[in-house]
């Protein structure tokens, strides 16, 4: 198999690249790229900045509303995936895509067409780069990390010359990521060129040649890795015009609402998502826990609600241990709960607004008889109250909620969970594809909330919301916080860098302070 | 009951309207399938027509508007069995072996030695409850081991024919009458309502029946549960439902309700009251439910006058054969014909919304 390359210079110039999805998300706007031939180049942003778009552009999976491309010097069309293959382009994407029971070896070779590499070829290939991986077992049976070799090596055994990875350590222990980087390391010296997707700023300042920053589709500037420091990254990371304030006057918060203590959790893969995470939420404060999405918030935040089990460690909710009770239980004894998912889970789609109304609170003897009927016309009044006192939009309190706007879905949820008088409110994500006005709407009643002398717990990846709300802020970094601090009293830089992976002390002891 | 009077009335909404009109298209197409059909044959399918319609829907003597009614006894049952697992999110199509095991049951009890007032209510309670462990069955099956409904299902009626067979064999064989078993004797037979026809009591017991389920699901927490469950797992989850519990009582209401479906085929059916060879007073019955519940939408309420439609082919079919001449063979076939055309409309409304579930499944992955 031919590793080797010749030519220099140029290996792809994406330029005044312009992405509108369908549903008129703008992803790109105007993004010029270059990569130079052989060179590990980082593509670093946050959640949403578009780097996932920018690539599938080049890789042939998405059309661009504009810009152009040229790959080695000569402006092409990309018309499909394969089409970008045959030019050299592949990418390795952020979710897998072999098929489950085919072995290695089926998957690497499946849809080449012609002759097919011999399992010797892909064995010295697998010698030759470092990337080993057994080749008769069916992938199914493999640990992510070898199933992701797998994939790069479907895309080398094309002779790519541009590998493109997202994020591909999203699911790697530091081990694997160790040895993934040694691979990319040897890829360059046989002349490949690789684009690393991140948001972790210690990967990308260790691997790369040069960082591409991305932020809300636009590039923020391309720096040489050598001539950086992860202060600076963080910087045109995060770096922000604040969007808009809001008023909130100082209060002392008391007493312990929510204790989480050396919390573990597994992710639905089985490998561990929370891993050993301690905090307390007091009443009348808003605890904010920030980080890039995947680092195991959704696990924490549904271990608390009882919805996922815990591994090791302890809840306690106003000091009751809840580690192992029932989620109806948890609510009874007052929490109550946004759920990042308001489709899937915060909701009933197909089932009225007063059916939703009524979702969680099935099991409270307000609107149950003694005989398990349904007090509908409690729960109508109920609806009736919540729409009216959230100002939620609605034909009829018979429509279903999926004829709803976004806005007024989460107006709902918001409104049910609020009328459960709750002790501790934890809200994941809750403004979360919600227009200004809806958006506004709900982080002032997060704010009324803490100052009725609620605890809130705020999970989001929407730094501004973390930041401008809560009077403590976490940051998550691959199942761990990486320390707590008074988002007043700090740098956004250093909350970048601890979003990048780095702990307070280490932040502190880089001079990030 | 106001409340739910104004939800019917804004449900009258073009959706619904749209959906009458498409059952009506549908019949057309079916009935003009089922002409050709029978032309085809050759046969005069106006007459055909005329007669299964002269036999069925007749007002001027009630025998006829009876045995119509009498045909939709069991399938309104069987219906209910997979509009129960619809709302579940389930393919639950057990009605069929479930029907087998109430009958069954029923037939156990008719063998016992018991005080008279005891066969009726005995017999309803043993069917049922083997129609609702054949259902528990499958519940385990998904909830231990994700087994598919549709497979596990398939396979407990299959079983349930071979048990009723080798009873009706071995075990409660008929010593004078070999093509069946014995008969529910004279005192736990349900009273015939119109004289000289099959339209007996149990056509009202599955009425209430109806009504019950359509109250447990729409006025319960437990069919609270069952519907969110349907709709979302995870939201079911998140209201502090145990979606698998839940789904297993699913399976068990859709089986006591089709056993209880066979038990009144033995106990509230002339001249037979027994179980036929080859169980062929009951086949079929689970599988007329899955189509009358689609034509209904799948809706409790609903379901009984898409049961007509069943009870209608099954009494003009005698019609069709003695004054047209039409073979009994033809005949099924046309019944086929226009059952499956019915169901058409119904089935792609529940695939639409199958499709939705799936997309917004699809979300997550993104
Ligand atoms: N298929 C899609 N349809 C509509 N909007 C999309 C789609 N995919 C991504 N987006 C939006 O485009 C923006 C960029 O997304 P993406 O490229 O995935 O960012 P990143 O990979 O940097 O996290 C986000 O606002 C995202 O919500
Ligand atoms: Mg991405």
């Amino acid at each position: 198999m031919d590793l080797m390359s010749s030519s220099s210079g140029k290996a792809v110039v994406m330029s005044n690249i312009v992405k509108v999805y369908p549903d008129g998300t703008v992803a790109l706007r105007g993004v010029n790229f270059e990569l130079s031939k052989g060179e590990i180049h980082g593509l670093l942003g946050e959640n949403g900045a578009g780097k996932t778009t920018l690539m599938k552009i080049l890789s042939g999976l998405l059309k661009p509303t504009k810009g152009e491309i040229f790959v080695k010097g000569s402006k092409v069309v990309l018309k499909s995936a394969s089409h970008a293959l045959s030019l050299g382009i592949g990418m390795v994407h952020q979710h897998l895509s072999l098929v489950p029971v085919f072995t290695g070896y089926e998957n690497i070779v499946l849809g080449i067409k012609g002759v097919k590499p011999s399992r010797k070829d892909v064995e010295e290939l697998m010698r030759k780069v470092g990337l080993e991986a057994p080749l008769d077992v069916a992938v199914e049976d493999l640990p992510l990390g070898v199933r992701q070799r797998i994939e790069i090596l479907k895309m080398l055994v094309r002779n790519v010359d541009v590998l493109i990875l997202d994020e591909p350590t999203t699911n790697l222990t530091p081990i694997e990521t160790r040895e993934l980087f040694k691979s990319l390391r040897v890829l360059k010296e046989y002349g490949k060129t690789i684009v690393f997707i991140t948001h972790k700023l210690r990967e990308a300042m260790e691997v790369t040649d040069r960082i591409t920053v991305l932020r809300r589709g636009k590039v923020v500037g391309t720096v040489k890795t050598s001539e950086t420091n992860p202060v600076e990254l963080a910087k045109m990371m995060v770096g922000r015009e604040v969007v808009f304030s809001i008023e909130k006057t100082p209060k002392e918060p008391q007493g312990d609402a929510l204790k989480v203590e050396d919390l573990w959790v597994m992710s639905d893969l089985g490998t561990q998502a929370v891993k050993g995470v301690s905090f307390n939420v007091r009443f009348g404060e808003i605890f904010g826990i920030a980080g890039v999405e995947g680092n195991g918030q959704t696990e924490l935040v549904e271990a608390i609600a009882g919805l996922r089990n815990v591994v090791r460690g302890r809840i306690y909710l106003d000091n009751v241990d809840i580690t192992y009770k029932h989620t109806k239980d948890r609510y009874s004894l007052g929490l109550a709960y946004i759920p990042e998912d308001r489709v899937k889970t915060a909701l009933a789609m197909d089932m009225s607004v007063v059916e939703n109304s009524i979702l969680s609170l099935q099991w409270n003897s307000a609107f149950v008889s003694k005989l398990l009927s349904i007090k509908w016309s409690e729960a109508r009044k109920h609806a009736d109250r919540i729409v009216k006192k959230f100002d939620i939009l609605v034909k009829s309190l018979d429509s279903p909620v999926k004829s709803l706007s976004g806005g007024n879905q989460q107006k709902l949820v918001v409104g049910r969970e609020l009328s459960k008088e709750p002790k501790v409110v934890v809200a994941a994500q809750p403004t979360r594809g919600l227009d200004v006005g809806a958006t506004e709407y709900i982080r002032k009643l997060l704010i009324q909330l803490r100052d009725a002398g609620k605890a809130v717990l705020l999970v989001s990846s929407d730094l501004d919301e973390v930041l401008t709300l809560s009077d403590r802020v976490a940051v998550m970094y691959e199942g761990k916080i990486m320390g707590v601090v008074d988002p007043s009293r700090v740098s956004e830089e250093v909350i970048g860098m601890m979003m990048g992976g780095y702990t307070l002390d280490q932040v502190r002891g880089l001079g990030g302070v | 009951m106001s409340a739910y009077l104004s939800r019917l009335a804004s449900k009258a909404s073009m959706e619904n309207l749209s959906y009458l009109f498409n059952i009506v298209i549908a019949m057309l197409v079916g009935f003009l399938l089922g002409a050709l059909l029978i032309a085809w044959g050759g046969y005069d399918p106006i007459l055909a027509y005329a007669s299964l319609v002269d036999t069925s829907l007749n007002v001027s003597d009630p025998y006829y508007i009876a045995m119509t009614l009498s045909f939709t006894t069991p399938v309104m049952l069987t219906a209910l069995t997979f509009a129960v697992g619809v709302r579940a999110g389930l393919f639950n199509i057990g009605a069929e072996g479930q029907v087998y095991m109430g009958a069954l049951g029923a037939i156990m009890v008719a063998s016992l030695k018991l005080p008279p007032t005891l066969y009726l209510p005995l017999a309803i309670l043993v069917g049922s409850l083997l129609g609702g462990l054949w259902g528990l069955i499958a519940g385990l099956f998904k909830a231990l081991r994700n087994v598919n409904e549709v497979v596990s299902t398939i396979m407990l009626n299959w079983i349930a024919f071979w048990i009723v067979e080798y009873a009706r064999v071995y075990v409660y064989f008929n010593p004078l009458r070999a093509e069946k078993t014995i008969s529910m004797p004279p005192p736990g037979r349900l009273p015939i309502i119109v004289p000289g026809s099959e339209l007996s009591l149990s056509y009202v017991i599955s009425l209430a029946t109806v009504v019950i389920v359509y109250f447990i699901i729409w006025n319960t927490r437990l069919g609270y549960n069952i519907r969110v469950t349907g709709i979302s797992y995870h939201a079911a989850k998140y209201s502090g439902a145990n979606p698998t519990l839940t789904t297993l009582y699913a399976f068990v209401l859709g089986g006591l309700v089709s056993g209880l479906a066979g038990v009144l085929e033995i106990c509230g059916r002339p001249p037979e009251y027994a179980i036929t060879t080859g169980a062929s007073n009951l086949a079929g019955l689970g599988f007329d439910g899955i189509a009358v519940s689609l034509i209904g939408l799948n809706h409790p309420l609903l379901i009984i006058p898409a049961s007509i439609v069943i009870g209608m082919l099954s009494a003009g079919s005698r019609g069709m054969q003695i004054r047209a001449g039409v073979p009994l063979e033809l005949v099924k076939g046309v019944q086929g014909l226009i059952i499956i055309s019915l169901a058409v409309p119904g089935f792609t409304y529940m695939l639409k919304r199958i499709k939705l579930k799936r997309s917004l499944r699809g979300v997550e992955g993104a």
